[in-house]
This record gives structure tokens, C-alpha cells and sequence, in this order.
């Protein structure tokens, strides 16, 4: 009879880097003693002062999209190569690390996700913070009626000159930022409207209800999407901006970057 | 006349009775007052506030907490004075004019204990406050600040409780003078451009002359405003990114383009 240790120890056994999701400090502190094994922590705060550290902008409560980021977060800061077998520990039900996981490197195709938050105009806080609001509005308007949104943040002044008013800016002289505790009923008041709500780089709303006028060929997102996806679509290719968007049909949080669709999050899931 | 007759007279009609008494008057109202101040202290919250610094440790390790250490100096100040007023009634003393000096000397000790007191609570406070301020600055060196702000008003404290007791501050007095001096006007030359922009910075963003999105010219550079705050403005064109202290951009003037 073979020992379950001998099985099961096979997944772990030869890799390259281990990545805990969110460690205990004590949990982290048995790893740091593992020799010739690179230990990186990925979590939302780096709680536990590890060498090694991938920032989560999200609590990813999707586990093959959380052991994605981070790994593209390890690729985008050189910690690992194209190559690297990684074991992941991560928590899948229970509040305590729960699962491990073995996977490649190169196993799937980059999404972008990391870059999307670290290599965009607009702060990574400023982004995490847009789609917190829009996760946020997700959850609540499908209890009365489902709202859309559209968030573009970055590069504000370009987005300003390539769009128009569709009414007047309720946000002007107002010196709001995405983040600010009253920010979440604002938005939600204002997303009744149609239009985009365009954010700068560092969080503030500039305007509500643009109508963006982007050179929309060469858009490469799903079939099947709305006018309100293709403007997001569209808008991110021709400016440096990313975006963010509410379907009001599907309920799902999309955000683009250079004309594609990088992360599709279910607001329920949060 | 027995003798206690005589004592039952001496008790009833001198002013030894009337000492007695004005003793008695002065532990009630010293713990009426004290039991007050305990209650509006806690009223105004003064537990909540001063939680967690080391005078309020302190005190909790000697079994009591800083509203009762103050209410104590309360009581304590007025059982002292009601003492002393007895005393003085029953001219039990004669070195009349020792006890004197220390009625008048009482509320300048109960002063200087009360700063003392305030002092090391307000500046445990304040360095809390500062450091809780900067904790996004991820820069080791700042952790001076708050610990300078700590002891500049111990200092202070000290300085206020020493001139109280009548001590010769003047040495400790020039030294704060000097201190303040080199704080004010040296960190007002280093933050002249800072206060400068700031204060452009408020106008604009008041005001608003341009916002995001307008393009405009600054001195020779143009471009499309990508970023208003208060001590800059991003201006973009092709490539180029210009970050503008806003006092420059007050005193240059703006050239909005419109076509």
C-alpha cells in the first residue's frame, strides 16, 4: 500500500515556486524556512512582510482567476520565467488555505489582467476602486431593476475631447473622487441617466453622462455585446484609457484595454 | 467650673468650632466638586480620548485612570484649602504668614500639575494623530515627525508647569523661542514654493479657469489638461507631459484655445 503522502506529494514535488493566496503570518512563517524554493505571497496587503509579494487589487473570490493573476503578476515583476511549475495554496471554501493546486507558467495565455491594473494611465488603486463601485452597482440594482454603467478611467483630458455632453456635468466644480464614502450613491443616482462617467488618473470624476465618440474599426470584443461594450471597447483603443463596464442585461463587470476585453467578473460573486 | 465644662465651653463657643466646621465644609465640597469633575469629564468623553497612552497606562497600573487622577487633584487641591482656611480660624498657628504663602502658592501647584497632566496626554495625542495622518507616506525617516511633535509639546508642558512654580524658565524660554523660530520661518523658506502653489492651487480648483479635457497654454507650453491638483497641473500634447507648478500658471496667466 502506498502512503496518501506519496500520491498526493507528487503535485507538489519539483516545482520551481510555491504562491500562497493570503497566508497567516504563521502559515508564511513555516514556508520561509523551505530551502531553494521560491515562496511568493499574493494577497490584497502584504501583511505578513514577505520578500516576494504580489498585490491582488481584488479578492478574487474565483480561484482559477485569482491563481491567474498572480501569476501574471510573478511574470509582469520577474519573479518566476515563462517555464516555472508552480504550487499554489490557496482557499477555495473554507477561511484557511484549503486547496493546492499544481500549474504551468505558460499554461494559459496572458489575459492582461495584471496589466491592467499596473501598466494603465489611472493609479491601480483608482481602477480597483471603479470596480469595486461597479461591482457594488451590480449587486444592487439587480434587486430593483439592473443598471448599466460605464466607467472610463485614464487619460481624462483625451476621453474629454473625444466625447460630448449629453447633459449638463454634475460633477463640475465638485471635486469628487472614486473612493470617497458618498461616491457609491452618487453614481448610482447618475448611472439612471445614459452615458459614460470619465475618471482621471488619479480617481477624480471629471464628468457624468458623455456620449463617446471614438473611431470604433478595429474593436475586437465578443459578438453579442451592446453598444454600451462597443463604446467601451472603442474608446480604450483610441485613448490610453481602460474601462469599465455594467451590462445592464448580463449583470457582469467587464473591463477593456487597448480595444479587448481583459476580465469579466459576476457581481454576485463578491 | 469643671473641666469639662470648661472644654464643652471652649469647644462650643471658640473659633475652634467654627475651624471644625469650615474644615467639614471644605471635604464636602471638595468630594461634591471632585464627584462632579469626574462626571463631566466622562461626560465630555475624556476616558474614550485619552485611551491607550502611556499616562493613561500608567494611572490604570496604580489602580486608578486619568478622569480619577483629576478629580483627585480636584478634591485634593480643596481639602488642602479647607484645611489650611481651618487652621487659620483656630489660630492654632502663628507662623502665620509660612501658611499664607502656601494658600497662594496651592493653586499654582494644581495649575501646574493640571498641564503637566494635559501635556503628556495632549502630546501622546497629537504624535497619534500625525503618524495616523502619514501613514501612506511609505518613507521610514517620516516616523521623526510625530515623535518631534510628542516632545515639542512635553516641552511646552514643562515649560508651562516650571513658570507656574515660579522656577526660572527664562534659559528653557529662549531655547523655545529659538526652536519655534527655526521651525516657522526655516520651514516657512523651504515650503515658500509649496505655500505658493497651494494657495494658486485652492483658486484654481475653486474657480475652475480650465478643466480637464480644455486645452490651453501655459507660458510656452501647450497642451490638453490631463490633471488639476493642488499644488500642479498636467498639461499633455503629443508625447510630451507638462507638470506645472499652479503658482506658475497663476502668475503666467492662462491662454485657453478655442477653435
Amino acid at each position: 500500500m502506498s502512503d496518501l503522502r506519496d500520491l498526493l506529494g507528487d503535485i507538489v514535488a519539483d516545482v520551481d515556486a510555491v504562491f500562497l493566496f493570503a497566508p497567516s503570518s504563521s502559515f508564511y512563517g513555516n514556508f520561509e524556512e523551505v530551502a531553494d524554493t521560491l515562496v511568493v505571497v499574493v494577497a490584497e496587503e502584504n501583511a505578513v512582510g514577505a520578500e516576494n509579494f504580489v498585490e491582488l487589487p481584488l479578492e478574487f473570490n474565483d480561484v482559477s482567476s485569482r491563481v491567474r493573476f498572480g501569476i501574471e503578476g510573478a511574470l509582469g515583476k520577474d519573479l518566476i520565467d515563462e517555464g516555472a511549475e508552480i504550487a499554489c495554496a490557496t482557499k477555495t471554501f473554507d477561511e484557511n488555505i484549503d486547496t493546492i493546486m499544481r500549474v504551468k507558467a505558460n499554461q494559459f495565455s496572458p489575459s492582461g489582467v495584471y496589466g491592467l491594473f499596473t501598466n494603465s494611465r489611472a493609479e491601480p488603486a483608482v481602477i480597483r476602486d471603479v470596480l469595486e463601485v461597479a461591482i457594488e452597482l451590480g449587486k444592487k440594482g439587480q434587486k430593483g431593476k439592473p443598471v448599466g454603467a460605464l466607467f472610463v478611467v485614464g487619460d481624462a483630458g483625451k476621453v474629454m475631447n473625444k466625447s460630448r455632453p449629453l447633459s449638463y456635468n454634475p460633477f463640475e466644480k465638485s471635486h469628487v473622487h472614486v473612493g470617497d464614502p458618498i461616491v457609491n450613491v452618487m453614481l448610482k443616482e447618475f448611472s439612471r441617466l445614459d452615458g459614460a462617467f470619465v475618471i482621471s488618473d488619479s480617481g477624480k470624476i471629471v464628468s457624468a453622462y458623455r456620449y463617446l465618440e471614438p473611431a470604433a474599426e478595429g474593436v475586437d470584443i465578443p459578438k453579442g455585446l451592446g453598444a454600451r461594450h462597443m463604446a467601451a471597447g472603442a474608446i480604450t483603443r483610441d485613448t490610453n484609457a481602460i474601462a469599465v463596464v455594467l451590462s445592464e442585461s448580463d449583470g457582469l463587470v467587464r473591463a477593456f484595454k487597448g480595444g479587448e476585453l481583459i476580465l469579466e467578473l459576476d457581481p454576485e460573486e463578491y | 467650673m469643671s473641666f469639662h465644662q470648661s472644654f464643652a465651653q471652649y469647644i462650643t463657643t471658640s473659633r475652634f468650632l467654627l475651624a471644625s466646621g469650615i474644615f467639614i465644609v471644605g471635604l464636602v465640597i471638595g468630594y461634591t466638586v471632585s464627584r462632579l469633575a469626574r462626571r463631566v469629564l466622562e461626560a465630555f468623553g475624556l476616558s474614550e480620548t485619552v485611551e491607550g497612552t502611556a499616562f493613561e497606562r500608567t494611572a490604570r497600573g496604580l489602580g486608578t485612570s486619568t478622569v480619577g487622577v483629576l478629580s483627585q487633584l480636584v478634591a485634593l487641591t480643596i481639602y488642602v484649602s479647607g484645611a489650611l482656611a481651618a487652621l487659620q480660624m483656630a489660630q492654632l498657628l502663628d507662623t502665620y504668614t509660612f501658611w499664607t504663602s502656601i494658600a497662594t502658592f496651592l493653586p499654582q501647584v494644581f495649575i501646574a500639575a493640571l498641564a503637566v497632566i494635559a501635556g503628556l496626554v495632549l502630546g501622546e495625542k497629537a504624535a497619534l494623530l500625525v503618524s495616523e495622518r502619514l501613514r501612506g507616506v511609505k518613507l521610514p525617516e517620516v516616523g521623526v515627525i510625530p515623535t518631534l511633535i510628542k516632545y515639542s509639546v512635553f516641552y511646552i508642558a514643562a515649560l508651562i508647569a516650571l513658570s507656574q512654580l515660579g522656577v526660572a524658565t527664562n534659559a528653557l524660554l529662549i531655547m523655545l523661542t529659538a526652536y519655534v523660530f527655526g521651525v516657522v520661518f526655516l520651514g516657512g523658506l523651504a515650503f515658500k514654493d509649496l505655500l505658493a502653489a497651494g494657495a494658486a492651487g485652492v483658486y484654481l480648483l475653486l474657480n475652475e479657469p480650465y478643466s480637464i479635457g480644455d486645452e490651453i497654454r501655459v507660458g510656452d507650453n501647450r497642451g490638453i489638461v490631463q490633471e488639476v491638483d493642488l499644488f500642479v497641473t498636467h498639461i499633455e500634447n503629443d508625447g510630451e507631459e507638462f507638470i506645472i507648478p499652479n503658482q506658475q500658471v497663476f502668475r503666467g496667466g492662462i491662454v485657453r484655445i478655442r477653435n
